[in-house]
């Protein structure tokens, strides 16, 4: 065990010595999720005594100061086991629900859960959001059972959206996670994860908390994290994934933020690992795919297309600086395009994506203005996507997901040369016991 | 005629040879003061210049926009030369200050006093100065992309505005500090700049009241209704 405890309140720590040890343990960091928390609290609980009615279960609740109540409803909703034909529940489910210490955010709270998960010496972790509307009993099978019976270390999952469900993910999480690090995760930044105990203890170790990590991108952190350390890595269907709402495109630029600057950070803590691959290797999916009509989504592409001419009019001096002058020229001749013809391809869309992540590293302007000053391009290339895959089905859409993908690995080069190669130094060591072999070699 | 030629001639003499004798000391003084300030503004203008080169100010000039800005003003130099021009040239005053105050002559001396109480004030509206310069860079830059962010069409405009309005307050309290007709320049930076905040404030009541009510109801009443045609999820 690590010398460096996490903090944890006086009552949590009287009720990990209660408890002494478990099995499974499933998280749910949560903030004013009055309205949604006690569904996830059933759902869970009935997952536990369903699919794991013998192993010594614990449901942790790390919770930001929630001032509706939220505590109090995990600490208190009460599972009817009888009518959900759950009668030999052997196992009694212990909860703890304690605020978390630290930098106010999601990083935070998942750092109190895996405190508390080294505490008790739980072997398969899971987390899950608290304004989840969709999850259902199976979710956590799927989320554990890969790491108590298959042996893996990290289980991401995999939802059922609408193609324009999720669009940072489709854009540029997904692409640019699987270019670097050779590993194709569909969903890196999904919110649900499960993990094994000694992932949970190799996160802790690192020293992140008190960074922008502990705050948000802790998604794409815990993936990265996962793929870079060596661990076994997986994906579980999930189904569709509904969760209260967030505004539409109040925070996007925030949110845009969050993403970029963990992916880009992460890029420079594992530049000897990315540097080196090539392709990318699929990732084994369990559970039972299936397809099913989701709800239409309404875009306003002409408001995208007018912000991002705006942004090409006036952050014209700051993109100057953000991006190569061949990347710079080609996005000014779409200046000059109808509405309907001003699409940012693949390959500049890539391009954008490596120059802003070279601009960056070399620290060309203060990273929070270079990030937010990319808005303007990631909305263009949301609408172009949108035009390209008007009247196609979800399965096409995610074609052309693919061949954005394969565009992002194909220029890999690209980046690499521009990127200042990095020091000579050896492998970075494999953090945790497995070697990254099982879904077999289809490197590209 | 001896006595003539002792009173009238070599008196005058001994007189002025024995005042040269007296200064003659203040006049060497000044000279070496004189000299070692030379070589000691030369080595430091150098080391300064060559050790700023090292530690890439001209780099950090650059992304933090002090060369575009210099270029914009006609100057080619690059940061590290101007610094150690500027050390060589503050120490080469200092040692001529303190040069004219070793000839010990009193009009001189009050010169040099006055000169030298001026030098803080004149560090202290350099430094108000080059903060307000890189503030409102820093400021104009974060404004113009939250306002391009926002969809507001006048972002540049805005951005100039949060510009020149962090300069010109930075120059008025450059300009009092200096003692430059103090109370004008405090009076005029107010009325100027409570008019222009009073004239945006009447042209975005009056002119603009459906837009300002819009961004009331917006932040205040209903955020989620910002894109009633948009429902796109980006995460």
């Amino acid at each position: 065990m690590s010398a460096n405890l996490t903090p944890l309140t006086p009552p949590t720590e009287a009720r990990i010595q209660e408890i002494g040890s478990a099995e499974v343990l499933v998280g749910i960091p949560s903030y004013n999720n009055a309205d949604t928390v006690a569904h996830v609290v059933r759902a869970v609980s009935v997952g536990l005594a369903k699919h794991f009615p013998g192993r010594r279960a614990v449901l942790v609740n790390s919770d930001g100061g929630s001032s509706d109540q939220t505590p109090a409803i995990v600490a208190r909703t009460a599972i009817d086991f009888e009518h959900l034909f759950i009668a030999d529940q052997q196992s009694i489910l212990h909860r703890i629900v304690t605020p978390y210490h630290g930098i106010p955010g999601k990083g935070s709270a998942f750092r109190t859960i895996f405190e508390i998960a080294r505490r008790l010496n739980a072997r398969a972790c899971a987390v899950v959001d608290a304004d989840l509307r969709s999850i259902s009993p199976e979710w956590i099978e799927l989320l554990l059972r890969p790491i108590l019976e298959e042996g893996y270390d990290y289980v991401a999952p995999y939802y059922l959206r609408h193609k324009y469900d999720g669009t940072i993910t489709n854009s540029l999480a997904y692409p640019l996670t699987r270019a670097l690090y050779g590993r194709r995760v569909r969903q890196p930044i999904g919110g649900e994860f499960g993990f094994s105990g000694a992932l949970a203890a190799h996160y802790l170790d690192q020293h992140v908390w008190e960074s922008e990590v502990a705050r948000f991108g802790i998604d794409i952190w815990m993936t990265t994290e996962a793929i870079a350390s060596g661990a076994r890595i997986c994906q579980s269907f999930l189904g569709a994934k509904i969760h209260n709402p967030k505004d539409p495109s109040a925070d996007l630029s925030a949110m845009l933020t969050q993403v970029m600057g963990a992916l880009f950070a992460l890029m420079e803590k594992h530049e000897v690992l990315w540097s080196r691959l090539e392709g990318s290797q699929p990732v084994p999916l369990f559970g039972f795919t299936y397809e099913v009509g989701v709800e239409p989504v309404h875009v306003n592409m002409e408001r995208m297309v007018l912000h991002y001419r705006q942004g090409l009019t006036d952050l014209e001096p700051i993109w100057r600086q953000i991006l190569a002058d061949d990347t710079f020229a080609q996005l000014r001749d779409l200046q000059g395009t109808s509405n309907t013809d001003c699409r940012i391809p693949d390959e500049l869309w890539v391009q954008v994506v490596y120059d802003a992540a070279i601009a960056h590293r070399k620290r060309i302007i203060r990273r929070d203005h270079l990030l937010k000053a990319l808005t303007p391009l990631y909305l263009g290339r949301t609408a172009s996507f949108v035009h390209a895959t008007q009247g196609l089905t979800s399965v096409e859409a995610e074609q052309k997901i693919e061949a954005l993908c394969h565009t992002f690995e194909r220029m890999k080069p690209y980046l690499v040369e521009r990127w200042q190669p990095p020091a000579p130094q050896p492998a970075a060591p494999a953090l945790l016991h497995h070697t990254s072999t099982d879904a077999g070699g289809d490197h590209e | 005629m001896s006595d003539f030629i002792n009173q009238a001639l070599l008196g005058p003499l001994e007189l002025l040879g024995r005042q040269v004798l007296t200064v003659l000391p203040n006049v060497l003084a000044m000279g070496i003061i004189l000299l070692g300030g030379i070589f000691t503004a030369w080595a430091l203008g150098s080391f300064s210049e060559r050790l700023l080169r090292v530690i890439g100010f001209d780099h950090f000039c650059d992304r933090v926009g002090m060369n575009a800005a210099l270029l914009r003003g006609g100057v080619k130099t690059d940061p590290s030369r101007l610094v150690g021009r500027g050390i060589y040239w503050t120490v080469i005053v200092m040692a001529s200050i303190a040069a004219l105050g070793a000839l010990n002559l009193t009009p001189i001396n009050q010169f040099a006093q006055s000169l030298l109480a001026y030098v803080p004030h004149l560090v202290t509206a350099a430094v108000i100065l080059l903060a307000g310069y890189f503030l409102s860079n820093f400021v104009s830059q974060a404004v113009l992309i939250a306002a391009v962010n926002a969809g507001l069409p006048p972002a540049r405009l805005i951005a100039a505005c949060s510009r020149w309005g962090i300069q010109v307050l930075a120059a008025a309290m450059a300009l009092e500090q200096l003692g430059i007709a103090q109370h004008i320049v405090v009076v005029g930076f107010g009325i100027t700049w409570g008019g222009i905040v009073l004239a945006g404030a009447i042209a975005f009541g009056l002119g603009a009241s459906d837009l300002a009510k819009e961004l009331l109801e917006r932040r205040l009443i209903n955020r989620s209704k910002a894109n009633p045609d948009d429902d796109l999820h980006h995460w």
